[in-house]
């Protein structure tokens, strides 16, 4: 079967930027696709170049086994949602929803029905006539997800679309998202800079940087095994280990990226240092501990168990980590 | 008092600093608008002595009730309107497209160069560009010399000259508020609406007009009242054609009836308040 999504070869320079570099990726249909890196990384730019709001340099976009390289955005069955929602102004949340349908000519009594359902869908009953200047930010982003719904697009594009929502909507949205997401059972290509975002909502994450993809899979693949420094420090947090830490610490002789809730403190046959820093972050304890005679800094997360801080700064304690527990890291062509 | 212990007595006194800040406008618009338009309202129902030519303050309606009943009042309003309402859909016409170019296609130094091409008329005197005008629609002029080889000839001096000198003339004042109105709907707007399915021109029909109306309201009622109010261009390149202003013009100088002059002028006033009036729901006037 065709994938969803194929892009192949895609190139977009802008003057003498590479925004996005000869990018191959194939996104599998009902598929939560999370396109995530820093602003700048080029994902937003394919992104557009999918909804067909950017032409690229060179290379192909197909949609379902479909070549759509050279169709406009009103010809491609995908549906975007904007950062900033992009609502019409002058049209009230119903009208707002309906436009797609009265666009392609669905009649008045269906189209009415269609948009109520997909305002259903979203939890947003009952506020079809107001206008979008009255509506909350996430209400605007729930008319924004309707108005894409409703059309039955085969792919729903989401441009950072939870960006603007302050934490607790946005944690909230989250959880909508994936259940409308699996509800519809159509692909979601979902653009993010955050990697908490990503990590929960995704099947499959792809981290960008500088115009490409730097790493391909499951949210667990990436978070436990960063390919490389890039990764390992803008997906979660983690301490880097040059070679001669993780030979100390018996774990080979590569750099290496190790999680600080996989860091064990005090277990036997451990390395010894002297703790630099406590931070207290509510469920869990983050302490940074100097390690004897490397000059290199390790963090571990110890959970918050409700007695008082047992450790504190300058408390000597020993450090160990997993050999599973640590990913090596590529070699970095410019280290040298 | 130092200008610090001024600042100092005055930081806690908004109410002082405002009156401060806005009398002296409020008293010259008092003076320049509301009183020269209440002197002009009073002056419409007095009287001139016909052996003196004196204006005196004798009450009568007699002139207010010659302008709305008199014949001659009625076509000149008329065609007055006419010229106005024709001016100002020349000008829409001609200016959406310039100004959505402006605002969604040319690149910023186009852009700008746009602007200072729209602007530029602007610095040149209204005399000239209308005594331009009045060359080029010359039986002689460039108009004539273009179009003669197609068996047409120039519209010389008449009311086909007279609007289209004053739709050149007002363009400006309508590309700006239009270009500033297409500047401020957004290029994301225009994607969802490609995004929904809509081709250009639904999406200039369904959005962008839309929310350009105001502005497009806006630029009308510069071509508008400005073109109602004019009598110079008339006199220049109209030929024997009088609009309201002429006849104010005519009554103020030859015919020495300032009263008369007065009652006519309550015409395009009148209009113009009606036409705000009609707009004002639009927001459109938050536009200008």
């Amino acid at each position: 079967m065709d994938s969803a999504i194929r892009l192949r070869g895609l190139h977009k320079r802008y003057g003498d930027t590479v925004a996005v570099a000869d990018l191959d990726l194939d996104i599998e249909a009902g598929e939560f696709f999370s396109m995530l890196g820093p602003s700048g990384s080029g994902k937003t730019t394919v992104l557009r170049c999918i909804a067909g709001f950017e032409q690229p340099t060179r290379g192909s976009v197909a949609l379902f086994g479909t070549d759509v390289t050279a169709l406009a955005p009103f010809a491609r069955p995908v549906n975007t949602v904007f950062q900033d929602y992009a609502l019409f102004p002058h049209l009230s949340v119903i009208a707002n929803v309906e436009y797609g349908l009265r666009v392609a000519g669905v009649g008045r009594r269906e189209r009415r029905a269609r948009a109520e359902e997909a305002l259903g869908q979203v939890r947003l009953a009952g506020f079809e006539d107001r206008r979008p200047h009255e509506l909350s930010g996430g209400q605007r982003q729930r008319v924004a997800l309707a108005r894409a719904i409703v059309l039955r697009p085969q792919a729903l594009l989401l441009d950072e679309p939870l960006g603007a929502l302050d934490l607790k909507l946005r944690e909230q949205m989250q959880v909508e998202l994936k259940e409308l997401q699996r509800e519809l059972g159509i692909t979601f290509v979902f653009v993010t800079h955050d990697q908490d975002e990503a990590l929960t909502l995704s099947d499959r994450v792809a981290v960008f940087d500088a115009g490409e993809v730097v790493q391909l899979g499951t949210p667990r693949d990436v978070y436990d095994h960063p390919r490389n420094r890039f990764i390992a420090s803008f997906v979660g947090s983690s301490t880097l280990l040059e070679p001669q830490v993780s030979a100390a610490l018996g774990l080979g002789s590569q750099a290496m990226a190790v999680r600080p809730e996989r860091v064990t403190l005090d277990a036997p046959g451990g390395v010894p240092g002297t703790i630099a820093e406590v931070i207290y972050t509510g469920p869990e304890h983050r302490i940074v501990v100097d390690l004897d005679g490397l000059g290199a800094r390790i963090t571990a997360l110890e959970p918050n168990t409700g007695a008082q801080n047992s450790r504190s700064r300058g408390d000597r304690v020993t450090v160990s980590v997993e050999p599973a527990a640590a990913a090596p890291l590529e070699a970095e062509p410019d280290a040298a | 008092m130092t200008t610090r212990s001024v600042s100092a007595f005055l930081a806690p006194r908004r109410r002082l600093q405002l009156a401060g800040l806005l009398t002296p406008p409020v008293l010259w618009l008092g003076l320049v608008y509301v009183v020269a338009l209440a002197a002009l309202l009073v002056t419409a129902f007095w009287t001139v002595d016909e052996l003196t030519g004196q204006v005196q303050i004798e009450w009568t309606t007699e002139n207010v009730v010659e302008v709305l009943t008199g014949a001659l009042y009625r076509t000149v309003t008329l065609r007055t309107l006419g010229i106005a309402i024709l001016v100002t859909v020349i000008d829409i016409i001609v200016a959406v497209p310039v100004a959505f170019f402006m605002a969604k296609i040319a690149r910023p130094r186009m852009r700008h160069l746009l602007v200072i091409a729209v602007l530029a008329p602007l610095w040149a005197s209204y005399l000239v560009k209308v005594y331009a005008w009045r060359a080029l629609l010359s039986s002689e002029g460039l108009i004539e010399w273009a179009v003669s080889p197609f068996g047409l000839d120039t519209p010389g001096y008449g009311i086909v000259g007279v609007v289209l000198t004053l739709s050149y003339l007002w363009l400006p004042y309508v590309i700006m508020p239009i270009y500033a109105g297409f500047d401020r709907v957004p290029d994301r707007l225009l994607e969802a609406s490609a995004d929904l399915g809509a081709k250009g021109w639904t999406t200039l029909v369904a959005v962008v007009l839309p929310m350009i109306r105001p502005a497009i309201i806006a630029g009308s009622i510069f071509a508008f009242s400005l073109s109602l109010g004019d009598y110079i261009t008339t006199g220049i390149v109209g030929g024997t054609t009088q609009m309201l202003g002429n006849l104010v013009y005519t009554n103020v100088g030859a015919a020495n009836n300032l009263p008369l002059a007065a009652a006519i002028s309550l015409i395009p006033i009148g209009i113009i308040l009606l036409y705000l009036a009609a707009v004002r729901r639009t927001g459109a006037l938050r536009s200008l």
